[in-house]
């Protein structure tokens, strides 16, 4: 594949993970953001195998291989099963209207595109526009999160700023040494098994959602 | 020699070590017997190892490494360490007597203790900053654990926020590290792992493109400040600190936060080198100054002893900022000791406090009087460290302080330093009146007078110990440490 081949692939995958994103600060429904969330890791493993072949980089393949196996397939079977084992009766409880959440997404992706065309030399070490993109997803993760009552729809929110992270650490020239991806995907991988065990936890120990638990202030 | 490369990969072995022989028995006076050998035994080797680097200088074995400036934060883990291990005999069977810990939980209490504590050697100790990352998102998922050990529905609450809040504020500081990995890889720098080295990074950071260093710098100052709970990204920290079992609150207010300050530190040495120092430097001043000042006005109207010291921690991380920020040898310094001090009398606070909250069977100021009558070591010792912590001389806190103030009038930071000193003054005040109504008056009917026990008051004892030495003279070898320390980071 020549250079340019794979920048165009990189920015059409990233469009299509922005899409997604989208989707998922639009979802009303947590079944729906969590198959957004789903896709998006499914993109980012493709992404992953494009950029392997590009350089030739072996480590890239093990990278994406995790990715679909853990983010796109493991980690958003853990969230349904867990929507469906408590009976999820509260879906995505926002905290500000979803219309408004949209146009700060918005606002995130401009600022995002703006931010990384004041850089020049460096954009050369990381291919196309995964600098920007990765940038938006994980601001746009952030807003989910900050966004959303419910434990599901924190740690999806929290998943979609990962992937941004994975797509960018990707793209950089050389790729993220092995060793350090494999251990970042443990840890997420760890936090989600704590942050699930603890949502089954408030529910069998205080009766309530996360979202109840609201009595620490001041 | 041999022996510090060794010692650097034995030394995070030695607290798991510990956790997998607490799996081996359920007896708590075994239980307790290992708790305080394996911290006894790490602060030994850690003290072997300072020995070496004085001699010998840095020391690197792939992935870890130590300097001088990891050593001042790895002598404050161990020797908090040790406290919190002694404090928790008398602590833990208390906590059993009243039901607040219950028996089967207690050996994986332990053993969670000590893997949160090798977690953060190795968040100490790590070179690659690809492994420090790892390794703090580690410290998050173990001490949330344990911030919700208890089982409360508040416990509960302050965990998920807690995991939730660092969790995604880390995640800015992977991205941050993202990006400096490739500013450093445009210039060209090879070696698989050993291009996320802060060593190697720190060789060619001049040449490093300033532009995506300083957006690099600013997402991870986001993400390892929301770790340090410096302000505005600090919401989760009065609830962590002051949910979690006493112990653990000592160690995450003592020295889980200067973990994350000395992950700044590495990324403000890369950031001055590759931008200029002015940059990182307003940056920290920024963050600092805000939290200070956002501190305040919870300290005078809170009612929770706990949470008081958590928002007290906010100020005392803020103020280190700013000693960082004013920068300069004195700034440096200034901020390293207090780093120091600040651990040190954090963890006895919150051990005192843990005392008299058990005592009183609440944690709101209001009902705490006479502590001195049914206590009168226990209340004393809460005393000095509420008046160190407000920074009377001579206590510790006072001296570092001082210095973060010498530094930032040497540089003309005349707005900063007004309000600084303005936040030091009315914090003096309310923390006074607190400390003063609680140590004093006719002891509330409530409150048992049962005889204070040993182990509690020896751990108290050696963190008083050092903070009354510290405020007094500071001894020449630590004086050496921390001026090489204070070469490093500035």
């Amino acid at each position: 594949m020549s250079a340019d081949t794979v920048h165009t692939i990189i920015d059409d995958l990233g469009a299509l993970l922005l899409f997604a994103m989208i989707l998922i600060v639009a979802a009303a429904q947590i079944y729906r953001a969590i198959y957004a969330v789903a896709a998006q890791s499914l993109l980012i493993a493709i992404a992953g195998g494009v950029l392997a072949t590009a350089t030739g980089n072996v480590d890239l393949w093990v990278i994406a291989g995790i990715t679909l196996a853990i983010k796109a397939i493991v980690l958003p079977w853990v969230l349904h099963w867990v929507v469906r084992r408590m009976n999820v009766r509260r879906e995505v409880e926002p905290v500000i209207p979803i219309a408004a959440t949209l146009a700060l997404a918005v606002a995130i992706v401009v600022m995002s595109f703006q931010l990384s065309a004041s850089l020049g030399p460096v954009r050369q070490a990381i291919t196309g526009n995964a600098l920007p993109v990765g940038i938006a997803l994980t601001l746009t993760g952030v807003l989910v999160m900050a966004t959303r009552k419910t434990a599901l729809t924190q740690m999806v929110g929290l998943f979609a700023s990962e992937n941004g992270i994975f797509f960018t650490a990707m793209a950089v020239t050389q790729g993220m040494p092995l060793i350090i991806e494999i251990g970042v995907i443990l840890d997420v991988i760890l936090a989600a098994l704590v942050m699930t065990i603890m949502v089954l936890r408030v529910r069998s120990t205080v009766d309530a959602d996360i979202a109840d638990l609201d009595r620490l202030r001041g | 020699m041999i022996v510090a490369e060794t010692l650097l990969w034995v030394l995070p072995l030695v607290p798991a070590v510990t956790a997998l022989l607490m799996l081996t028995t359920r007896d708590r006076r075994i239980l307790s017997a290992i708790d305080v050998g394996g911290s006894a035994v790490l602060l030994a080797l850690t003290l072997v190892l300072a020995r070496e680097v004085a001699t010998g200088g840095p020391r690197a074995l792939g992935i870890l490494r130590v300097d001088d400036l990891g050593l001042v934060f790895l002598l404050l883990l161990v020797v908090l360490t040790l406290a919190v291990s002694i404090y928790t005999v008398g602590w833990l069977k208390q906590a059993l007597a009243v039901g607040n810990m219950k028996s089967e939980l207690v050996r994986s209490y332990f053993a969670l203790v000590h893997v949160f504590v090798a977690t953060m050697v190795v968040t100490i100790l790590a070179d690659n900053l690809g492994v420090l990352w790892i390794a703090m998102e580690g410290t998050t998922i173990t001490s949330a654990v344990l911030i919700g050990y208890h089982g409360h529905r508040h416990g509960l609450e302050a965990a998920w926020k807690y995991i939730i809040v660092t969790t995604i504020g880390i995640s800015f500081g992977l991205f941050g590290t993202v990006l400096i990995y490739a500013a450093a890889a445009a210039t060209g720098l090879h070696g698989g792992a050993g291009a996320l080295s802060w060593s190697a990074i720190m060789k060619i950071a001049p040449r490093l493109d300033p532009g995506i260093v300083r957006i690099g710098f600013i997402f991870v100052m986001v993400g390892y400040g929301t770790k340090a709970g410096l302000a505005p990204m600090h919401l989760w920290l009065p609830d962590a600190h002051s949910q979690a079992p006493t112990p653990v609150s000592a160690l995450l207010s003592g020295v889980l936060i200067k973990c994350a300050l000395l992950g700044i530190i590495r990324f403000q040495t890369i950031a001055a080198a590759a931008c200029g120092p002015a940059f990182p430097a307003g940056v920290l001043l920024v963050f600092g100054l805000i939290s200070v000042v956002v501190a305040t006005p919870f300290i005078l109207v809170q009612h929770d002893l706990k949470r008081l010291l958590g928002y007290s921690s906010v100020e005392h991380v803020g103020i280190v900022a700013l000693g960082l920020g004013f920068g300069g040898r004195i700034g440096t310094y200034g901020a390293l000791l207090h780093a120091v001090n600040h651990g040190i009398t954090k963890a006895l606070m919150f051990f005192a406090a843990g005392k008299a909250i058990a005592r009183y069977g609440t944690r709101d100021m209001r009902v705490i009087r006479g502590l001195l009558g049914v206590a009168p070591i226990g209340g004393t010792l809460l005393m000095i460290g509420a008046l160190s912590l407000a920074g009377v001389p001579p206590f510790s806190i006072f001296v570092s302080e001082l210095m973060v103030l010498r530094a930032g009038i040497g540089q003309g930071h005349w707005v900063a330093i007004a309000i600084f000193l303005a936040m030091a003054v009315i914090i003096f005040a309310g923390l006074l009146r607190h400390a003063g109504s609680m140590a004093f008056g006719e002891p509330t009917a409530a409150a048992t007078r049962e005889p204070e026990s040993w182990s509690p008051l020896l751990g108290m004892m050696l963190l008083a110990g050092i903070m009354i030495l510290l405020g007094l003279t500071i001894p020449a070898t630590l004086d050496g440490l921390l001026q090489r320390a204070t070469e490093i980071a500035r």
